[in-house]
């Protein structure tokens, strides 16, 4: 039983650092650091001009969501790219074709995406803090961590049904960026849900994210624990329901390419 | 000047075949800059401004998507041919690389201008745009001079990108600074002012300015004439720059092997 | 009179350097090719062999004007290939081994048509060397499918057909059998043998040594980036005089009392001894094999000698000797 627990865990961490490894191959920290934040915040930057432009003065609303939306692309990009990497590279026969278990295999390639994800918005939220000079005194530290860490876990379940769909389709990760700039939209990141219009509203209540980002911000907000639990518990089964989703999909996946053999041809 | 022809067809088709015609630049060319355009719209919508200005929101888009694709095919292009080994083969004919990426470049910013297109007929079709007191000529002269300016900084980060791979990340860089500070879907003026100064070494935010002017009807002639000068005299040092950068390039992968490496 | 030579180098350099390292960058050198001088004459098949990273690969791809030495010059065709790079390129054709270097996602025919362009190639002419090349590499019955559908070996073929397209006077082939079949190989060769017979130069570099015994007028053997044998193949063989191999099969058991019956021959001949999991093997190379057989003869039909197997030496075995030599001696 040890052994086999043992045998698990060693699985699943190798699993992960060698995901995270492959994914983030980067030659030296400044272009790990580009590659990072250059888009997020850059694209933050334009929305927030963007909104300037129309009218929309509320610069710290789309400060703050882009900066939570941070772990979620890096969960939704990284496990979706190294899952859908393994077709081009050709690993995937031998992955699939071995006889580890599923589960952590499957799991541990998120590991080092979610702590990735944290660290990141652990690193740019209080620069945005201070710099719109909202100050750290009202807000529930710990709550906030909460939020973030489930922010950046209920991700996964869309990276992995993005990265299935990647191993099918040689075109599978322009889904992944046409889902992740979606996101821009839906998940309250730049525009309030409520602000939306009706059609959109629904689709964006049955996404991941959306609970954790408007939990975040009333965090940010000064709120309590109990202000927040309905959406925090939300979040958590919404999340849930895309692991699941996606994890289903993965073995559906895997059953019938042994028998297609479609998987390595690119 | 047949055989020029020729390259430039064979070189423009295999482009359009082999990276063009994708799903993927379908996402930059129309997907991306739709996606920023609904932002742009429904923030308006958000702040309770029911008309925005459809030349930035929403024709700004498709300038967004045709500098994507260009950004990402220009660069994707010489990274693909390096992982492919076909850039070592390239590189070992008789044609010069320069003449095989201005070709390709070109192509890239044909097909970009379907995003515009796109971007116009949107406007017209949903959001009822009028041509109204649009000043055609100009128009058109300032949205050749933009095609010319983002062509001259095509074929530049082309030869950056076949220097080393790692200006990779660099370009990747790139995309959404030059969006943000040549206004492609805001007036400059919205930028704080030291960020205005940025964007005067990129010919197309010149050529930009001419263009929403000449769509306005506006600007003075003398205005007009003296935008489009400052975006062809840029255009043209970039293009300098690109030949100069070129020679060096062919050096410089020579000497690291870095033509046939990942 | 340079004009005579398709090649001709003249300590031939190259060096790299690669940063490596996430934190702290730390700069590797490699000489990959240390010292070469040769020269290949117009008309000759030429075969450069080596073990892996001795540096053919490098050798060639300066040979290519693809790759600038770090120093020596090299003269190809009476052309400098730092002067005349365009003209060098024009009159050569070269292919690498592996998959690479194809469009995957065009057919034959449009990646051929694509390098035609390359070498500005009148179209006339393109459209009648596609079919010609097509044929010559077996190919022709494929040439509309999409190149990602070939076989590795198919697309081996494609490259040389490519490499041929503009009739270069001198082509040089990076491992061009590599992934392909026995019988495909045998027509790769006499595609060759046909080449050089329209009196093309042609430099090939294989890890194959019955391919460059049969197929090459002059061979080099290159390690750590030098020269360290360079001759006609049998030539190559004859400089060993004429040996002979004597290879015996035994039990692991039985080594040492085997190895105890062969010393009386023991400055007769070279002897080496390979130990496998279950049986061992003994090759003796010996310019006295009348005498081993003496020595060997009385235990034929006993358990110590469980097969022998004699023959002349071949091209492998020379290289065998002169690479172990050379790791022997540093
Ligand atoms: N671009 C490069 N950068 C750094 N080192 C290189 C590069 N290309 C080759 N090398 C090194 O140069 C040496 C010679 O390599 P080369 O490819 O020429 O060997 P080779 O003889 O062709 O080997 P093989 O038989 O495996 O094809 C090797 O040590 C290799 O690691
Ligand atoms: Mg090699």
């Amino acid at each position: 039983m040890i052994r086999k627990l043992g045998q698990f865990f060693r699985l699943y961490f190798f699993q992960a650092w060698f995901s995270y490894r492959s994914l983030f191959a980067w030659s030296t920290p400044f272009s790990y650091m580009t590659s990072k934040f250059g888009f997020p915040f850059f694209s933050m930057l334009y929305f927030v001009f963007i909104g300037k432009f129309v009218g929309f003065d509320n610069p710290e609303f789309i400060v703050i969501g882009n900066i939570l939306l941070m772990p979620s692309i890096n969960g939704l990009y990284g496990i979706s790219m190294t899952i859908g990497d393994e077709r081009q590279f050709g690993a995937m026969s031998y992955l699939l074709a071995s006889p580890a278990a599923r589960a952590p295999l499957f799991l541990g390639r998120a590991f080092f995406h979610i702590i990735d994800g944290f660290i990141t918005v652990l690193v740019a939220l209080p620069i945005a803090i201070l710099f719109f000079g909202l100050g750290f005194s009202g807000i529930n530290l710990l709550l906030l961590a909460l939020c973030l860490i489930l922010l950046s876990i209920t991700t996964t379940g869309l990276g992995f049904i993005m990265g299935t769909i990647s191993l099918v389709s040689r075109d599978g990760w322009m889904f992944t960026n046409t889902l992740g700039q979606l996101l821009f939209i839906l998940i309250g990141v730049n525009i309030p849900v409520d602000k939306l219009p009706a059609f959109l509203q629904p689709i964006s209540n049955y996404l991941p994210m959306t609970r954790g980002i408007l939990a975040a911000r009333q965090v940010l907000d000064g709120a309590r624990w109990l202000d927040v639990s309905g959406l925090l518990g939300g979040e958590i089964l919404v999340g849930l329901v895309y692991i699941l989703i996606g994890y289903t999909l993965f073995r559906l996946i895997e059953r019938a390419s042994m028998t297609t053999g479609s998987l390595d041809s690119i | 000047m047949g055989n020029f022809l020729r390259l430039a067809l064979r070189q423009m088709d295999v482009q359009l075949r082999m990276r063009v015609l994708s799903l993927w630049s379908l996402g930059l060319f129309f997907t991306q800059p739709a996606i920023f355009s609904a932002v742009g719209m429904l923030l308006a919508h958000a702040a309770g401004n029911a008309n925005p200005d459809l030349i930035y929101t929403v024709i700004g888009g498709g300038i967004m998507g045709m500098w994507s694709g260009l950004v990402f095919t220009s660069t994707f292009d010489i990274r693909a041919d390096r992982r492919e080994g076909t850039l070592e083969l390239i590189v070992g004919s008789p044609t010069p690389l320069r003449r095989v990426v201005g070709f390709r470049s070109l192509l890239n910013i044909l097909a970009g201008s379907t995003s515009m297109l796109a971007a116009v007929t949107a406007a017209v079709l949903i959001f009822d745009y009028s041509f109204a007191g649009i000043n055609v000529p100009a128009v058109i002269l300032s949205f050749a001079l933009l095609l010319f300016g983002l062509w001259c900084m095509g074929i530049f980060l082309a030869n950056l990108l076949a220097w080393s791979r790692l200006s990779g990340t660099f370009v990747d860089l790139l995309e959404m600074p030059i969006a943000l500070l040549c206004g492609f879907m805001y007036p400059i003026s919205v930028l704080p002012s030291w960020m205005q100064y940025i964007s005067v070494v990129f010919p197309i935010r010149w050529s930009l300015q001419a263009m929403r002017e000449a769509m306005r009807g506006t600007a003075a002639n003398a205005e007009l004439l003296s935008l489009w000068g400052i975006s062809l005299g840029i255009s043209l040092v970039f293009y300098l720059f690109s030949h100069w950068l070129d020679v060096k390039v062919h050096d410089h992968i020579r000497v690291t092997g870095e033509l046939h490496s990942i | 009179m340079p004009d005579q030579k398709a090649i001709s180098t003249n300590q031939m350099q190259k060096t790299f350097k690669t940063r490596q390292g996430f934190w702290r960058r730390t700069t590797r050198v490699t000489e990959a090719v240390r010292d070469v001088t040769f020269e290949v004459n117009k008309g000759e098949l030429f075969g450069l062999l080596g073990p892996n990273g001795a540096g053919k690969t490098t050798s060639v791809k300066m040979l290519s004007t693809l790759l600038l030495p770090t120093s020596g010059t090299i003269t190809i065709l009476g052309l400098d290939i730092l002067r005349d790079t365009t003209e060098v390129r024009k009159r050569i054709g070269f292919t690498f081994g592996g998959a690479r270097g194809l469009y995957g996602r065009l057919t034959a025919v449009e990646n051929l048509r694509y390098f035609a362009e390359l070498y500005a190639m009148e179209p006339a002419l393109t459209r009648k060397r596609i079919p010609e090349l097509l044929e010559l590499v077996n190919l022709l019955d494929r040439g509309n499918d999409k190149v990602e559908t070939y076989s590795s070996g198919m697309q081996q073929r494609l490259h040389l057909a490519r490499a041929l397209l503009h009739d270069p006077e001198l082509i040089f082939l990076d491992e061009p059998t590599v992934g392909i079949d026995p019988v495909g190989a045998r027509e790769l060769r006499a595609t060759i043998k046909e080449l050089k017979a329209r009196g093309k130069t042609i430099l090939l570099t294989t890890h194959y040594m019955a391919e460059a015994d049969e197929l090459c007028d002059r061979i080099a053997i290159i390690n750590k980036g030098r020269i360290i044998a360079m001759d006609t193949p049998a030539g190559m063989k004859s400089g060993m005089t004429s040996e002979s191999v004597i290879n015996l099969r035994t039990s692991n058991e039985n080594l040492t009392a085997l190895k105890a019956i062969l010393s009386p021959i023991d400055g007769k001949a070279t002897i080496l001894c390979k130990e496998n999991t279950v049986q061992s093997e003994v090759s003796i190379r010996t310019a006295h094999p009348s005498r081993v057989i003496e020595v060997i003869s009385p235990w034929l039909n006993t358990d110590l000698i469980q097969t022998m197997e004699m023959r002349s030496q071949t091209l492998e075995d020379v290289y065998v000797a002169i690479i172990q030599n050379e790791e022997a001696n540093g």
